[in-house]
């Protein structure tokens, strides 16, 4: 019964922290245009936050880099339960164009936290992003929580 | 106070009630674009292994070339794969793909359509300043405002204005002021030139004996028929503007020099073996002979000035096409002995 009602209440409000790791930032922007009147983001319940202790879900952008080897693994352990980690664009899967020889980059993002999805595309469409977000936040959120820690 | 009875009226509605209640995104609008340009496609099948693609990539991960398995009816073949994860779609290994059709294919942008080309027109114009008057009429035939204009005392022509119509050719007054040159088939024109050059040269060499009787105010006239060597340049290339454009450049400009050589006057001084600066000339001690390679020499008239004996013989040529064309034309040579100074005298 407590389950059936924290799920409904997880479902339609989902709030997400965005956190680039060393990218170009194109990334962040399309994410921008996802809070946009076109997109608009919060008609599904999605509350952008830049505070991982509110952040059910943790959108990561960028290429890791040294600095962020360290912090990345800080800020996902300062997320509360049950958290989400959804990468966006190519950076967090192979480094792309950043992870040329000799560059201090350290992707992909699952050597250091687990990723729940994954967004290809250098940068995404926002549609994208959003149907990921849609698609995998709600029940993951939802299934994670009935888990017991 | 008008505002807000214009929000009053707003609240009213119906529509803004009802959208208030399910605010949803209109979904056309949040569609894929067309024009998008997504992760590219691969035909494997047209795929010729050349490796552009990989190279002009500028994502290290993106795009490998990966080679099937040999089987006993035919060996593997090598095509690129591109991997989505690494794709930044910027569609360079679709635009530098050779293959006909794109083994690679990304979006629209890459296709380079014909219309685009640098080069619009097959002939450039030029006005050649040193035979250009002034006379400025090609400035007012011209119908592009700006494209011909006067500088330092100098007309020239912009030619990123230049619409190649070839006004300014028709109407110039002096003949090679202005110059329309072909910019395609470079090596074709040179083909013919060379072609051009070497047959007027062995019809002047064939009447060698009538030559060399000539004093110093005698000139020597004769005419080359030219349909044998319009039928040779047409087989260089079937264009026959291009080709009596070139024969009246060559006839306008080239003044040919021609070297005889008399060897029954030869002393053997070999004089002119060490004054010769292509080598052409050369001493054959067995046969005590000197002799002279054509295919060396520069016309230099350097041996003519040095021989004591007159073995060398020096004359100039020039030459005109009348009337200019192709079918009814004869280039008229004249050849006349040098007016250079001789060692022997």
């Amino acid at each position: 019964m407590l389950d059936g009602l924290k799920d409904v209440v997880r479902k339609s409000s989902i709030h997400v922290c965005l956190i680039n790791t060393g990218g170009c930032n194109g990334c962040d922007i399309e994410v921008v245009a996802l809070l946009s009147p076109r997109y608009d983001l919060e008609q599904y319940g999605i509350y952008v936050h830049n505070n991982p202790r509110e952040a059910d879900v943790l959108l990561i952008t960028g290429a890791v880099t040294e600095q962020w080897k360290k912090n990345l693994q800080r800020i996902y352990a300062k997320a509360p339960e049950p958290k989400v980690v959804v990468t966006i664009g190519n950076c967090p899967l192979t480094g792309d164009v950043f992870n040329q020889e000799g560059c201090s980059v350290y992707a992909p993002v699952s050597d250091f936290i687990p990723v729940d999805a994954e967004i290809p595309g250098c940068p995404p469409r926002p549609s994208e992003i959003l149907a990921a977000i849609l698609a995998v936040g709600p029940d993951a959120i939802a299934a994670k929580g009935r888990q017991k820690p | 106070m008008s505002s807000v009875i214009w929000y009053l009226y707003e609240f009213a509605r119906k529509s803004w009630a009802e959208n208030f209640a399910v605010a949803k995104t209109n979904p056309e609008i949040v569609e894929t674009p067309e024009r998008f340009r997504d992760f590219p496609q691969v035909f494997p099948d047209y795929c010729i292994s050349c490796g552009a693609c990989t190279a002009a990539c500028p994502a290290p991960n993106a795009i490998k070339l990966v080679r099937s398995e040999d089987t006993a009816e035919e060996e593997g073949k090598a095509y690129p794969v591109i991997n989505n994860r690494g794709c930044i779609r910027c569609g360079f290994c679709a635009e530098v793909c050779p293959t006909d059709p794109k083994t690679i294919t990304c979006g629209e942008n890459h296709l380079i359509r014909e219309e685009f080309t640098i080069l619009p027109a097959d002939r450039m114009f030029i006005i050649d300043d040193y035979l250009c008057i002034r006379c400025k009429k090609c400035m007012k035939a011209c119908p592009v405002y700006g494209a011909i204009y006067e500088e330092d005392n100098k007309i020239v022509i912009d030619q990123s204005v230049c619409i190649s119509c070839g006004e300014c050719l028709k109407n110039c007054p002096v003949k090679g002021a202005v110059k329309g040159i072909y910019v395609a088939n470079v090596q074709e024109q040179k083909d013919i030139i060379n072609l051009t050059v070497n047959t007027l040269e062995e019809a002047i060499e064939e009447k060698r004996d009538d030559i060399s009787h000539l004093s110093d105010k005698e000139v020597y006239k004769f005419d080359l028929p030219i349909d044998e060597l319009v039928e040779r340049a047409r087989s260089i290339l079937a264009n026959d503007d291009l080709i009596l454009d070139t024969f009246q450049k060559i006839t306008d400009r080239l003044k040919l020099r021609i070297v005889t050589w008399d060897e029954d006057k030869c002393k053997k001084c070999r004089l002119c073996v060490d004054e010769c600066p292509s080598g052409a000339i050369t001493y054959d001690e067995k046969e005590d002979v000197i002799k002279r390679d054509t295919k060396k020499c520069l016309r230099c008239s350097t041996c003519y000035q040095t021989c004591p004996f007159g073995v060398a013989g020096y004359y100039v040529s020039r030459f005109l096409l009348d009337p200019p064309s192709l079918e009814e034309g004869v280039i008229h040579i004249t050849v006349k002995a040098s007016q250079l100074p001789i060692g022997a005298d």
